[in-house]
């Protein structure tokens, strides 16, 4: 139901940040998160960023599939 | 995903022998992506995928586009995502709509409708606000912005619902739930490990293809146990707490009411208004606008559809008179809608 | 004169002689452009293609280009898509009143560039003023006359299963600009369009083998259209492998944002070539020695299997169906 893009921030200024993703940049909110920084990843979704994340599902899916397995 | 992960996700895909299951993705994000990638073909032929009521523009029923267009054409300029424009309302779209000389504006984010207003204050800006939790907080955060800055020319037309009434009207649907990411981590994992007491299992997945099969590893894994579980396979995104600014931001803004589901019906306390304090942005209070009843094609199945009841493909419009090129229902129009993903993606051949 | 396209200009008068002599004639130095009311031209050799097409663009100028460049590229590559050299053009305007000279000086400026760079000549045009509001801008339409060159007969119904499937260049860039410049969505990403003219990357495959069975530009539509057409006009079914789509990055991210398919996007410099797989290598060889044809690959083959549909490989090795063309591209949310 939505769909997610996960992007880097470039600069943030009163809530809103530029995001980038493989180049293409849009302005969004980072209003609802804390502690955002420049370089970090964001989920964004229809203009706002919806968490903080990491960006890539490598780890993660390990992770997942070795406590699945464990 | 290490090659060794995938191996072992794919192999579990592969070698599973446990009981049959029917796996709902909730989320229509999940239908499509699982086409795209051709993680259907990889499934056990006992394990079969569902479709759920996770597409917002395929539960919004036929009297909402109606209201749309009832806007529209009282010179009131519609911004809308663009999964609704092609949404037949009871006698047209919003894209005949506009071919008639209605202002539709396309956009990517109710914020930039909200900039749109404030860049065209001699046009009433009206934002479709459809969508669940993931989307709802884009929504409250431009219409308490409007509010805040005395945007007067910009409101929404509010049609948004949330996930935990719609888990329990579809909990015998399925034997396992896909659940939806993006919904999940605003609103965190409790609901989810809630619902295990009640007997309902799921899985939290993500999009790209090795959390979508990582996703599907848990679910099978986990079913072969044979009790309720919950797996959050989607960490990275979704936190157990999930997004505490958003849900307290929906909460001011927003208040909880009865709404109709295409397909569903109504299902108490399932969607969303706009609280008292916010009505001069509400379209429907501020623009007087009549009651407005839809009347869907008799014939459309839509709602067996989003119960998970009958394949697309058993539908008699399907494929027929309702094609992607000439939707009937709305499943059939939205992307990442049942109907269109099985007519597009070739059903259940690939 | 005025800085702006009047309605006199297009009246037949002084006014329209000197916007034509002033604008056009001068850019479009041409010995064979007539000053009368027809071309008189030698004709081509043996069989000659005729084509002609029409070119509204919204916003008229955008990276990479204008609707001048355009409106040359694409005749010239409907031309060369039936191997046939192109040696002549005709161009007609309809300009809104109002619309301002310099522009139109741009416009001329860059049909006159491509042309050259196309090897062909632009020899009658005729100019219209519409009233305010009438046009957007300025509409161009360009007719052209090639020559076939002996042996070469591609066409969209002969693609054959066991073929291989080339794309001159990365997918979706000229339809990405687009979107990009009328900045509808306040997305912002360095791609510039892939405009260009095709004849000497058509000529240099010709001269590889004239055993090319189909070339076709992937305009509107994009590559994905072409392909569901040949797939259907040739009775075969198509099979990309989605990992060999050459892909600019940042055409990528500005898909994935707003949640749409490169393939479907348009390319206005792009061709979809179908030829014998032993020749395939040879092609992408000369393709990526011309200078709009380098980032020419192969993408995938023609099989027998599900004919008229387009399947793809996926990313995980599995298989899917490229969803069929739907006209309008909506950017969706969900």
């Amino acid at each position: 139901m939505c769909v997610g893009l996960s992007a880097k921030v470039v600069r943030i200024q009163d809530g809103m940040a530029m995001v980038d993703a493989s180049g293409a940049k849009k302005e969004i909110s980072v209003q609802l998160l804390n502690d955002v920084e420049p370089g970090d990843y964001v989920m964004v979704h229809a203009g706002i960023a919806i968490a903080k994340i990491t960006d890539e599902d490598e780890h993660e899916t390990d992770e997942v599939m070795e406590a699945l397995l464990a | 995903m290490s090659d060794t992960a995938r191996k072992s996700a794919a192999q579990i895909l592969a070698t599973y022998e446990g009981p049959s299951l029917r796996v709902m993705e909730v989320c229509g994000t999940h239908t499509h992506e699982n086409f795209r990638l051709g993680i259907r073909k990889l499934l056990p032929p006992q394990v079969q995928l569902i479709s759920g009521p996770g597409c917002p523009v395929c539960v919004t029923p036929t009297g909402y586009i109606d209201e749309a267009i009832w806007l529209a054409e009282h010179g009131v300029t519609i911004t809308t995502f663009g999964d609704l424009v092609r949404v037949p309302g009871t006698d047209k779209n919003l894209a005949a709509a506009r071919a008639e000389g209605a202002r539709v504006q396309v956009v990517y984010s109710p914020i930039d409708a909200l900039e749109y207003a404030k860049a065209h204050p001699d046009e009433q800006v009206c934002f479709l606000s459809v969508g669940f939790e993931t989307t709802v907080p884009a929504s409250c955060l431009a219409v308490d912005q409007a509010h805040e800055q005395g945007v007067d020319n910009f409101s929404l037309l509010v049609a948004n619902k949330t996930m935990p009434h719609a888990y329990a009207a579809l909990k015998d649907s399925a034997d396992v739930f896909l659940y939806p990411g993006h919904v999940h981590a605003i609103t965190g994992t409790k609901l989810c490990e809630d619902l295990v007491a009640q007997g309902v299992s799921g899985v939290v997945a993500g999009f790209t293809a090795k959390e979508l099969l990582t996703a599907m590893a848990a679910a099978l894994v986990k079913a072969r146990e044979g009790k309720p579980f919950f797996v959050n396979a989607y960490p990275r995104v979704v936190k157990p707490e999930g997004t505490p600014a958003a849900v307290a931001l929906i909460e001011k803004v927003m208040e909880p009411c009865d709404a109709e589901w295409r397909g569903l019906g109504v299902i108490a306390q399932s969607g969303l208004q706009l609280r008292e304090a916010y009505v001069a942005h509400d379209a429907r209070k501020k623009f007087d606008m009549p009651h407005i009843e839809g009347h869907p094609n008799p014939g459309c199945r839509c709602g067996d559809v989003l119960r998970g009841q009958i394949t697309p493909a058993s539908c008699p419009l399907f494929g027929k008179v309702c094609t992607p090129l000439h939707p009937v229902g709305a499943c059939m129009v939205s992307g990442e809608g049942a109907c269109s993903a099985f007519y597009q993606y070739g059903g259940d051949e690939l | 004169m005025s800085d702006t396209v009047t309605l006199a200009m297009g009246a037949g008068g002084r006014q329209t002689a000197q916007l034509i002599d002033e604008v056009f004639a001068t850019r479009f130095n041409s010995p064979l452009l007539t000053a009368d009311d027809a071309a008189v031209l030698e004709p081509p050799r043996g069989k000659m293609a005729m084509s002609t097409d029409g070119f509204i663009v919204s916003p008229s100028f955008f990276p990479g280009g204008n609707i001048g460049k355009l409106s040359i590229c694409g005749t010239v590559n409907d031309l060369a898509c039936m191997g046939a050299r192109p040696l002549y053009l005709t161009c007609g305007f309809v300009i809104e009143e109002g619309y301002p000279l310099e522009q139109l000086r741009e416009i001329a400026d860059a049909m006159a560039a491509t042309a050259a760079a196309s090897g062909v000549n632009l020899v009658a045009g005729d100019t219209k003023v519409a009233g305010k509001g009438q046009v957007d801008g300025v509409f161009i339409t360009t007719t052209g006359v090639g020559e076939l060159v002996p042996g070469a007969a591609p066409a969209g119904a002969k693609a054959k299963p066991g073929d291989a499937i080339i794309v001159t260049g990365d997918v979706g860039r000229h339809g990405c600009t687009i979107l990009l410049a009328r900045d509808d969505f306040g997305i912002e990403a360095d791609v510039t369009s892939d405009c260009a003219p095709l004849w000497d990357s058509v000529e240099a495959m010709l001269g590889v083998t004239k055993d090319i069975h189909v070339i076709r530009d992937a305009t509107r539509g994009g590559v994905g259209t072409v392909l569901y057409e040949i797939a259907s006009q040739s009775g075969v079914g198509v099979r990309l492998d989605a990992t060999a789509i050459p892909v600019d990055p940042a055409v990528g991210g500005v898909c994935r944002m707003l949640g749409l398919e490169p393939l479907y996007l348009a390319c206005e410099g792009r061709l979809v070539v179908i030829a014998p797989q032993e020749v395939a290598p040879a092609l992408v060889e000369a393709l990526r020695a011309c200078p709009n044809s380098q980032g020419a690959a192969i993408i995938g083959e023609v099989t027998d299997e599900r004919p008229g549909w387009v399947v793809m490989k996926t990313e995980i090795g599995s298989e899917t169906l490229l969803p069929q063309p739907t006209g309008e591209l909506l950017p969706r949310i969900c």
